[in-house]
């Protein structure tokens, strides 16, 4: 299990998506570190690759209206964070499309994916927990 | 070599073990090396540019470097392969980030080359007869080592 309970902020709305997104990296990684032959697992890799694209955006776009409506002081900063992370992953989606679809190079995507949504998780979007607890919860 | 470069190094490879790996970190005798060695399988040398220079070296066992792994995607690894290595390249690269940003408190500005990851010992001794640091460092999933090997940029 990827997901941790240490990884909750506090805040349903984002922890459930979090979770979401954990289990699906984890499948995604899954699908990619199976001793299944490359070429036959090729599809599954392309329909999880693009249901992280969209999730991680959708992901994205909700953390950072919740962050508006609790007025959450640091969301520039945090929007700045996840237009990084995003270019990031569109980075990684041009390369693939124009063909370097290869295992070493989805396997170098789906790493930085983990280590990046592990500090993000931990680290950032604690503080927004933190800021909600502060306020008494009250958004 | 100055104590800042070490408690800025060793601060944030605590900080980042607690935070991505929930483990403590625990720091042994610091001894004087020759250049970057190391005997272990996995290794990481991040450079750093900027009012410092030179490189850093993170030495991993190949075991603690599958563990490593198993503990944030929850899955066993087998080996390292480019999921693994690539993972462990991140790790060093967040740690070299933190390590920066302490840094800055003592008024360095510096930036990270990305992270080189090579599997199998490494070796690249000091050609200008500079020393290297080596801070041993104890987990509970097991030790590896950080070379130290920078100085002010002149």
């Amino acid at each position: 299990m990827m997901w941790k309970e240490r990884y909750r902020i506090g805040v349903d709305l984002i922890d459930n998506q979090h979770k979401e997104l954990f289990n699906r990296l984890s499948n995604f990684i899954q699908i990619v570190q199976n001793d299944t032959h490359w070429e036959d697992k090729m599809d599954d890799v392309k329909k999880t690759l693009d249901f992280m694209k969209e999730y991680v955006v959708y992901h994205f776009n909700d953390e950072e209206r919740y962050q508006e409506e609790i007025s959450y002081p640091e969301l520039e900063e945090h929007r700045e964070v996840h237009a990084n992370f995003r270019e990031a992953i569109n980075e990684y989606v041009r390369t693939f499309e124009e063909g370097q679809f290869n295992e070493k190079k989805i396997k170098e995507f789906a790493a930085k994916l983990m280590t990046w949504l592990i500090v993000h998780v931990c680290k950032m979007d604690q503080k927004i927990g933190e800021y909600a607890r502060e306020k008494g919860g009250k958004v | 070599m100055k104590a800042e470069y070490v408690n800025s190094f060793y601060k944030a490879t605590q900080d980042v073990f607690n935070l991505m790996l929930d483990l403590d970190v625990e720091r042994g005798n610091i001894k004087v090396v020759e250049g970057l060695v190391s005997s272990r399988n996995a290794n990481v040398v991040l450079g750093v540019t900027g009012d410092l220079k030179g490189s850093i070296l993170f030495s991993f066992t190949k075991d603690m470097t599958l563990e490593m792994v198993r503990i944030m995607s929850g899955l066993e690894m087998k080996t390292i392969d480019n999921f693994v290595s690539s993972a462990l390249g991140e790790v060093a690269n967040i740690i070299g980030g933190n390590a920066l940003t302490n840094l800055t408190c003592y008024n360095y500005i510096c930036d990270l080359v990305p992270p080189q990851v090579i599997i199998g010992e490494y070796k690249s001794l000091s050609m200008a007869n500079k020393k290297a640091l080596l801070i041993p460092l104890r987990t509970d999933i097991g030790e590896f080592d950080i070379n130290i090997f920078i100085a002010e940029n002149e």
